[in-house]
């Protein structure tokens, strides 16, 4: 007989909680598969079972988590007790922002389950993507295939029952090779969504045959170029690498937890203060962000965040100007507070934790920039007098309040007078984000727009990973510091 | 768990895999974490995990397979039914290219040494009277207090199918981070300590440096630095991420084969960084949370990695080793215990430092913030600095310099640039925490300078 979470939800009401709720994850699996020049050195399946509890007493949060559902009244218990314990430092008693009530479910749209496909083909496809990537040049190869399907039930002491079926998928591909100085030099790919579903689909032989083939391709043509040259110019980010732009400097920036100071003691700050909404330039006219967990083919829409509270489309920069933030029913309320205005009508939806053991903190959903209407990639680049296109993340690196960063990539081609010249090696650019954002000066219409993924976010402390998005088309930057 | 449950369950998974004529090893891990969070000078979070983890590794010929499951500490039936699973998935493995290890554990090996039960008793009440002890006084309506307080016990156990024998570990680990942080300029000072004994805890230290940091940042000026080239005096956390960089891309076998080093085979036994760079891996260090043994049951010995500015050689483990055809060398481990080796600069906190003379403008940079491998082949790795940086002038007077980012090469780093090293080490705190608690620590020296680090970007406020 399962655990009666309803019941010891009531319980800890009874003993004087003023807010209880459960995460009870009955299953979660995760397949890693890695190939790596051609030898599968991971094929793993992790599976986890728990239930994490947290419980607000006297405004102040506990939490407990554990696998054992024979000890969950103790488990409940513990939390209790955590919270008692914090709240004899309470400075600011926390209060949750209205919600609506839900009792519902949602599924992740899939079409082929990857966890159905049988190993064999699993394996299958992989080779074949290896042997595309085999060249007597090419000393490293890696596929990679993770994939996550879980089941998250969710109570709290509002009444809220949710349960959220969630498949995911990120497959990527790797090549590395040396240059003429030594230097490796390496081109990756993980494909963007490719239509409305986060399933096996997604492995389209075909599909991964062609970019495997322009990995390759364009692998021989950094290993072979010029180094990146010293100099500001302007900068065309591609998709695959405007992504982790928005997702560093927009993303975290926008976190209401960081604004308001609960990250310091690790993950950072941000420049961004309670009075700029509705003020701050954040970028120039051109920039419109959004945060939308209503893009149904990313892992940043999960229907139901971990409040309870339903999948939102909020924006965050409207034509440059900071509107918004990535938000919480948490931290909504003390921000409206610290403001002295309500600056946040109601939560963003965003709260969520990486698995039945953390708590649920602000997380990014999918972190979009709208399309704008300077056309096409190549249009853009008919624009431009003197600049580099850039693609690819190799690194990154952001200031702690995440006032500036500097990123270096996979390629970069030269673009002088309106045309596409020869490849670039060690491209670096780097920047202060206001400045950067203010000199937006094209943004690439639809057809250049791409949603992303990031299965790899961390955050929180204790730590935690997490899956989502960012729908971003081809964007120029004005002015950048490039080099190698 | 007591130790003999844990070896006892191993015991029965290994019969049981043997049952189905599998070739199995065996991970084990059960911990018991507490967290208490600060932030805006409230405990912002109270939380206590109890976790058990089983990781089963299946062999056959030139093929692996694994699994694993969170779940109940006494749920033997889940944990053979990811032995299944791994059973169950070795067919379908793609062959390898070379034939893996499975361990045959010799003999039985207890290590214990790195556990504290007074660690394991803390309660949230105790973290909170010492985090009140570390900064009484220091918080104001604008200054006000954030933290991470990691407390627990981890128990890790290995065994395979091919002995009967098996390797037990348990410590328990302490990292504290205090930050103090002005909610009206932006800045933010940090006290870091890191601990494997609640004996080893000392709050007035965290006090003192907390203390002094808070009247420079609310007394001196604060300034933009200027964008050249400067004189740097690295706190144990900077340098402890840039050794834990030697661990990635340095001394890793395997990273050098995929071409993700910056070391060569033809470095080893040539003088590659100054003679003031000693870096040892030594299990004799408690302050490492040592395994003494490793996975495979392989007694490990201290041993130098760069004996002053000399590589030494390549570290293999061993599922590296079997693939590029090299002997395993000890250090299948979930965390090395490295150490820098001090110097022969006696100075022992930068309160110290900053009090004696000098002849050049410094800047001192306790922590690093979010570096990135730029460039793995040639050790390039950019950052910026945070916590508490340093503006320590000519003529004796000190200014708090906004965040500054700058870019280096291991290579020079550890090499012709590096001025002078700090006799005193600390542990720096490593404990990862993202799927499984996994104590370690690297030591490092508590200062250490390096000479003319162009600053290439330097913010103009906090």
């Amino acid at each position: 007989m399962g655990v009666e979470w309803k019941h010891l939800i009531k319980r800890l009401a009874d003993r004087g909680a003023e807010y209880v709720d459960v995460r009870y994850v009955p299953k979660e699996e995760n397949d890693t598969l890695v190939m790596w020049n051609g030898n599968l050195i991971a094929f793993d399946r992790a599976e986890e079972r728990g239930y994490g509890v947290r419980v607000l007493v006297d405004g102040a949060w506990g939490f407990a988590a554990s696998s054992c559902e024979e000890e969950a009244e103790a488990v409940f218990d513990r939390a209790f007790d955590n919270a008692a314990a914090a709240s004899k430092r309470s400075r600011r008693p926390i209060r949750l922002a209205d919600k609506d009530i839900v009792k519902a479910r949602f599924e992740s749209p899939c079409g082929i389950d990857p966890f159905e496909v049988p190993l064999l083909e699993r394996v299958a496809i992989m080779k074949d993507i290896d042997s595309a990537l085999q060249h007597k040049n090419v000393p490293q190869r890696v596929v990679s295939i993770k994939t996550t399907r879980k089941t998250i039930r969710y109570f709290d002491s509002e009444g809220a029952e949710i349960e959220k079926y969630i498949i995911e998928i990120f497959p990527a591909i790797q090549v590395a090779s040396f240059d003429s100085e030594g230097v490796m030099q390496q081109r990756g790919y993980r494909p963007p969504r490719l239509g409305p579903t986060r399933g096996w689909e997604l492995m389209n032989k075909d599909h991964w045959k062609r970019e495997s083939d322009r990995v390759l391709s364009e692998l021989f043509e950094v290993i072979a170029a010029p180094s990146c040259p010293s100099e500001r110019c302007s900068v065309i980010l591609m998709p695959d690498m405007m992504f982790l732009q928005v997702h560093e400097t927009i993303g975290h920036a926008l976190e209401l937890d960081r604004i308001l100071g609960y990250e310091l003691s690790y993950a950072g700050g941000s420049f961004v203060r309670l009075d700029d909404f509705g003020k701050l330039q954040y970028g120039s006219e051109k920039l419109n962000a959004r945060a939308d967990a209503t893009l149904i083919n990313s892992p940043g829409s999960f229907g139901y965040d971990d409040d309870g509270v339903p999948a939102k489309n909020r924006m965050l920069i409207e034509n440059g100007i900071l509107t918004g933030a990535i938000t919480s029913r948490q931290m909504v309320m003390e921000a409206n507070d610290r403001a002295g205005r309500e600056i946040f009508l109601d939560s963003g939806g965003t709260s969520r934790a990486c698995a039945f053991y953390r708590v649920p903190i602000e997380r990014m959903t999918n972190i979009n920039i709208d399309p704008g209407e300077d056309g096409t990639l190549e249009d853009i680049i008919k624009g431009t007098e003197r600049g580099v296109i850039l693609s690819g993340e190799r690194s990154w690196s952001i200031g702690s309040t995440r006032e500036q960063f500097h990123f270096a990539t996979d390629i970069g081609w030269l673009v002088e007078d309106g045309e596409k010249k020869g490849a670039l090696r060690n491209c670096t650019y780097e920047g202060m984000t206001l400045d950067f954002y203010r000199s937006l000066t094209k943004v690439g219409d639809e057809s250049t727009w791409e949603v992303q993924y990031v299965d790899n976010c961390g955050k929180g402390a204790p730590s935690q990973e997490m899956q989502l998005g960012h729908g971003v088309p081809v964007c120029r930057f004005d002015n950048v510091k490039v080099g190698e | 768990m007591a130790k003999e449950n844990a070896i006892k369950m191993l015991k029965e998974l290994a019969a049981y895999a043997l049952s189905k004529d599998a070739k199995a090893m065996f991970a084990w891990q059960s911990e018991d974490s507490r967290f208490v969070r600060y932030a805006n000078s409230a405990v912002s979070l109270n939380t206590r995990e109890i976790l058990t983890k089983l990781e089963v590794m299946v062999y056959g010929d030139r093929k692996m397979a694994s699994s694993s499951i969170m779940t109940d500490a006494d749920d033997l039936d889940s944990m053979k039914k990811a032995v299944d699973k791994a059973i169950e998935m070795l067919p379908f493995a793609a062959p390898l290219t070379y034939q893996p290890t499975i361990s045959a554990i010799q003999e039985t090996v207890i290590s214990e040494e790195a556990y504290d039960p007074a660690v394991a008793a803390m309660t949230s009440e105790d973290v909170i009277a010492f985090v009140e002890e570390a900064v009484s006084g220091l918080e104001t309506e604008d200054i006000l207090l954030s933290g991470n307080i990691s407390s627990g016990a981890t128990e890790q156990a290995f065994m395979s199918t091919e002995s009967t024998e098996a390797v037990y570990w348990r410590a328990t680990d302490i990292g504290i981070t205090l930050v103090l942080a002005s909610l009206r300029d932006k800045w933010e000072v940090n006290a870091e300590q890191f601990a494997g004994r609640v004996e080893n805890l000392d709050a007035g230290a965290l006090h003192d440096r907390l203390s002094w940091l808070v009247e420079l940042y609310t007394a001196a000026p604060a300034e933009r630095v200027p964008e050249q080239p400067f004189t740097i005096v690295f706190g144990p956390a900077a340098l402890a991420t840039y050794v834990d960089y030697h661990t990635w891309i340095g001394f890793n076998g395997g990273a050098m084969k995929r071409g993700f080093a910056m070391m060569s085979p033809d470095d080893i036994g040539q003088k590659v960084l100054s003679d003031r760079f000693t870096l040892m891996e030594d299990p004799t260090l408690l302050e490492t949370y040592p395994r003494p043994v490793d996975q495979y049951g392989r007694a490990r010995k201290s041993r130098p990695i760069f004996d002053r500015g000399v590589f030494q050689g390549f570290i293999w483990r061993q599922s590296d080793a079997d693939e590029f055809g090299e002997k395993a060398t000890g250090h299948d481990v979930t965390s090395l215990s490295v150490a820098m080796k001090g110097g022969d600069r006696k100075v022992s906190t930068i309160q110290e430092f900053a009090a004696l003379p000098r002849d050049r403008d410094i800047l001192y940079i306790p922590y690093l913030h979010y570096t990135g491998l730029v460039n793995p082949t040639k050790g390039i790795v950019t950052g910026t600095s945070r916590f508490g940086p340093l503006w320590l002038k000519k003529d004796g007077s000190i200014a708090v310099p906004y965040n500054v980012r700058f870019t280096v090469s291991l290579k020079d780093l550890f090499g012709d640039k590096l001025l002078w090293v700090s006799e005193k080490t600390v542990p720096w705190g490593e404990s990862s925490h993202y799927r499984s608690r996994n104590p370690g620590a690297t030591v490092v020296p508590v200062l250490a300078c390096v000479d003319n680090i162009d600053i290439e970007l330097s913010n103009e406020s906090f």
